[in-house]
């Protein structure tokens, strides 16, 4: 479990400041204690060029809204942020795109940054309610430096709307202890589920994945919006359904006390229980399912724009997605920033699967998204 | 039926206290007590987004509380004693104001006013460069509405037992209309607009339903906790929750002692 | 100034605040509720009648809120009518403002914070595991109807006991002991003058909790684990997740329409058992 707010919050560590100053603890405490170690560590190398500086030159007012997933961020990073511009960051956390989405939609959100998944972008720019980026005031943003696959949803029609964040997959997250072994198939899954696991299995509350590895077990793709296809995949989650823990996406809980077994994980939620309590393991489903790239992207009514260029430019320096990426699990596409992170990390089998069990998986289209049958499908299986 | 007694009050109050208990854990878990610390006490105090949603609630609170304690007081004065088609369709919409529930009235509201929106800022914008969204005012509108018919309500059913010879007695020695309402009839409606006050202010305090839809970018404390259990929940919440809980309390006694008072010397 | 003037002066605001934020949002959802979804989410405008008739695709959600809608009321109902009694009847003047108080004070915090709770002690950690200790295994409490119906009975606990408490506190107790003296054993007096008398209370409170419960939609979503499903988590999963506008609009209507009915019937019963409105007023 993370905590998104402050680990020290401006007033202690303005205190701490003061009494570093004031000689009654050390340097060290003094950077221990304020997280600002690792940072300045960092920004040593890094920094000259960037925010600071630039920040303070132009001024981007007091906060930053961010509306992002759960799990996703080092908040350390935040207050390095406020520490270096001035600016809080608030942080709404989303369940999923169509939540997102609908809020949008819905108008007035307040955001400044939102963080669209690949195939919620081409929604976004058709009904106009994305900004199209100004790259010179992202000058982190280096996109040579992107693998392409992770990169290239950002831009359509050559106008870039999203500069990438993190990239990863849907897969099982199991507890071992209880499931003997590794659950590495979607077969296993929802059979298990109504079997020697009933009652011990979550789906996650959001159509996209949960239809779409139904659509998997069945043999069809992830993305299909063919009606008899639906219709086995409906069939499938109802008959599921009274098996299962629950329909939801925050599975932390759940499977770190031991009342879920077996859950619908992304990437870093896996490694992110992985790393507190090993005997519980992430796989992906060797049928496929999905693979995702998230972008960093501004909505049309952002109300500081400013701010948010100036946070998507500090979080895409290498130096502070690398330690975001220690934070939360989740793979980078910048090989600047891998070319930061520790070796074991970068051969991690959770975080950097192996490329043929990466090859089953798809992305996910716009279509998969906002197909009404597909939202009509998850209403009926979760009203069932 | 004594023992039933504690029975009930301890499943009123088990939850809080293991609310409570939790927030003085020294670990990270919201479900587990490890060790006794006063850290997310301070954590919440000095987490600025806590205190903006702290600070965006007893706004919308009190705004709200005190439009629907006037305009509904205004409302039932209005009411009391009146009859035919005005009071009939009153009566209805004050019926249908308290019974429609929260979750139909912030979807509607949500969905009409994103739709006026959507019509009148083109114009406006281009008017005074200046737009309507969604905000304090849509949710103290919207607490509103509820609030001020229950306010009509408790004042019309005080209004309702008044005795009429005091008024007018006061009427036959002289007084204005005005007179006779601030010194005869106000100090005793006084207890239930309090009441109404109360009640007003409390529910928008504690709204999470209508506010999810019509808060737009505002965070109020409702909407901030729902948020920080979706993300994991940290002792934090637990020490907000014990903070809010605590300060209800105090309100409560106070509103007491007040309505307490004031009933002696309305009695006097 | 005519009293007419004055009067008309009075109801202006109010009268505003309600065409403005309860009629024109009520018209705005109906005509939505004959419109259609676009196609990337939202609202667009048409005469249909196809989400009237796309209803039974939340036949569920409806039967699960009009079966939990009545047995939570019941529930609740049953467990605040003792205690009700026991603060009217039995304790002494001293503490009953206390004990009352008690009754309400959790109702003043977060309904979100005290459902969370539940979460705890229904879960893994929590009940099943002191039922393990005298060797009831496997016990699965959280993310089912029992959960829920827990959480419902919580969270409106207060306000079924007060207006209870309300009608039986007026009862003349002088009635009881007249009761006695003529030989009448205690259970057939409490049932021919002391529930009679008190129907009005019982009425009263159980319309409030009713309509309340069949808005809900927080406690089946923290405590239901997304498996128990009512009208409310429709509406919210319609307008926040398949953003389907004008469909969400017709189940809003249905819901609405339904409350009208029942609570009409509701009313009807006050008026017989000469329960005044005002009681509801006052909670």
């Amino acid at each position: 479990m993370k905590d998104d707010n402050t680990p020290i919050s401006r007033k202690a560590f303005m205190e701490e400041l003061r009494r570093y100053q004031k000689g009654s603890v050390t340097r060290r405490h003094f950077l221990g204690v304020t997280g600002l170690g690792t940072a300045a560590a960092v920004m040593g190398g890094a920094l000259p060029g960037l925010l600071p500086t630039r920040a303070r030159a132009q001024d981007i007012g007091d906060r930053v809204v961010l509306a992002t997933w759960p799990n996703y961020h080092d908040a350390a990073n935040f207050d390095a942020f406020t520490d270096a511009t001035g600016a809080y960051t608030q942080v709404n956390v989303f369940g999923s795109n169509e939540e997102m989405l609908a809020k949008i939609q819905a108008g007035g959100s307040g955001w400044d940054v939102f963080v669209p998944t690949n195939y919620a972008i081409p929604t976004y720019v058709e009904a106009d309610l994305i900004e199209p980026l100004d790259l010179s005031k992202i000058p982190n943003f280096d996109a040579a430096a992107f693998e392409k696959r992770f990169s290239d949803a950002g831009t359509i029609d050559g106008v870039v709307y999203g500069v990438p964040k993190n990239w990863g997959t849907t897969g099982i997250a199991f507890n071992s202890d209880k499931t003997g072994g590794v659950v590495d198939s979607w077969k296993a899954f929802f059979d298990g589920a109504r079997d020697k696991w009933d009652g011990r299995v979550m789906v996650h509350d959001y159509q996209l994945t949960t239809i779409g590895n139904a659509l998997v077990y069945h043999g069809f793709s992830f993305n299909s919006v063919d009606p008899n296809e639906l219709a086995q995949a409906e069939k499938l989650l109802i008959d599921v359904k009274p098996h299962l823990y629950a329909i939801s996406s925050d599975y932390q809980p759940a499977m770190r006390n031991g009342d879920a077994w077996l859950t619908m994980c992304w990437t870093g939620d896996g490694k992110q229980m992985n790393t507190d309590m090993p005997e519980i393991g992430f796989a992906l489903g060797k049928e496929g399912g999905e693979i995702w790239s998230d972008y960093y992207a501004i909505p049309k009514d952002a109300p500081h724009k400013e701010a948010a260029y100036a946070l998507i430019n500090y979080l895409l320096s290498p130096e502070v997605n690398a330690k975001e990426a220690l934070a939360h699990g989740y793979p980078v596409a910048d090989s600047r920033t891998n070319a930061l992170l520790p070796e074991e990390l970068l051969n991690d089998p959770i975080i950097y699967p192996a490329a043929e069990a990466l090859s089953p998986l798809e992305f996910g289209a716009a279509v998969t998204l906002t197909d009404p049958n597909r939202a009509e499908l998850m209403a009926r299986f979760k009203s069932a | 039926m004594r023992l039933y007694a504690w029975a009930v009050y301890a499943f009123l109050y088990l939850p809080i206290g293991i609310i409570a208990l939790f927030s003085f854990s020294a670990g990270r878990s919201a479900s587990q007590m490890q060790g006794f610390s006063l850290q997310w006490y301070g954590r919440a105090l000095n987490n600025p987004f806590v205190m903006e949603a702290l600070w965006t609630s007893v706004r919308v609170a009190f705004l709200s509380a005190v439009l629907a304690t006037v305009v509904g007081t205004m409302a039932a004065l209005a009411l009391t004693g009146m009859r035919g088609r005005t009071r009939k369709v009153f009566d209805l919409l004050v019926q249908i104001a308290v019974m429609i529930p929260g979750i139909v009235i912030g979807i509607a509201t949500l969905i009409a006013l994103v739709s006026v929106f959507d019509l009148v800022n083109p114009w406006l914008e281009a008017l005074t460069g200046w737009k309507l969204s969604l905000g304090t005012g849509s949710l103290v509108a919207a607490h509103g509405l509820f609030t001020m018919s229950l306010v009509v309500l408790l004042v019309r059913g005080r209004m309702e037992t008044l005795d009429g010879a005091l008024i007018e007695a006061s009427g036959d020695l002289g007084a204005t209309p005005m007179g006779t309402f601030w010194q005869v009839t106000f100090p005793q409606i006084l207890p239930a607009i309090l009441a109404g006050f109360l009640l007003a202010f409390t529910f928008s305090f504690d709204d999470f339903i209508i506010a999810f839809f019509v808060a737009g970018a505002e965070t109020t404390l409702p909407i901030y906790v729902f948020s920080s259990i979706r993300r994991g929940v940290t002792p934090e919440i637990n020490a907000i929750g014990t903070m809010v809980m605590a300060a209800s309390l105090f309100m409560l006694i106070v509103a007491q002692l007040l309505l307490r008072r004031s009933q002696a010397q309305a009695r006097r | 100034m005519t009293q007419s003037r004055a009067r008309a002066l009075l109801l202006t605001p109010a009268a505003l605040w309600y065409a403005a934020m309860l009629l024109l949002p009520l018209a705005v959802v109906l005509i939505f509720s004959f419109g259609e979804r676009s196609a990337i989410g939202g609202y667009a405008p048409g005469f249909t009648f196809e989400q009237y008739a796309n209803l039974p695709a939340r036949f569920a959600a409806f039967r699960n809120t009009l079966t939990l809608a009545p047995v939570g009321t019941i529930a609740a109902l049953l467990i605040a009518y003792p205690l009700a009694y026991f603060l009217a009847v039995k304790v002494s003047p001293k503490w009953k403002t206390m004990l009352l108080v008690l009754v309400i004070v959790p109702f003043w915090t977060s309904i979100l914070i005290r459902s969370y709770a539940w979460i705890f002690l229904l879960g893994g950690k929590g009940i099943p595991a002191l039922l393990e200790t005298v060797g009831l295994d496997d016990v699965r409490l959280l993310n089912t109807p029992f959960a829920v119906l827990v959480g419902i009975v919580y969270g409106y606990l207060p306000l079924m006991v007060f207006p209870i408490y309300v009608a039986l506190e007026k009862l003349d107790k002088r009635l009881l002991e007249a009761a006695a003296d003529l030989g009448t054993p205690p259970w057939r007096a409490f049932l021919q003058i002391t529930l009679p008398l008190s129907m009005p209370g019982v009425l009263t409170g159980s319309m409030l909790v009713f309509i309340l419960l069949m808005g809900e939609f927080l406690i089946p979503a923290i405590l239901g684990g997304g498996k128990v499903f009512f009208v409310g988590n429709a509406l919210v999963d319609l307008f926040l997740q398949s953003r389907n506008w004008a469909f969400g609009s017709a189940v809003a209507v249905a819901l609405v329409v339904i409350m009208l009915i029942t609570v009409g019937i509701y009313t009807r019963l006050v008026k017989r058992f000469g329960a005044s409105r005002d009681d509801v007023g006052l909670m």
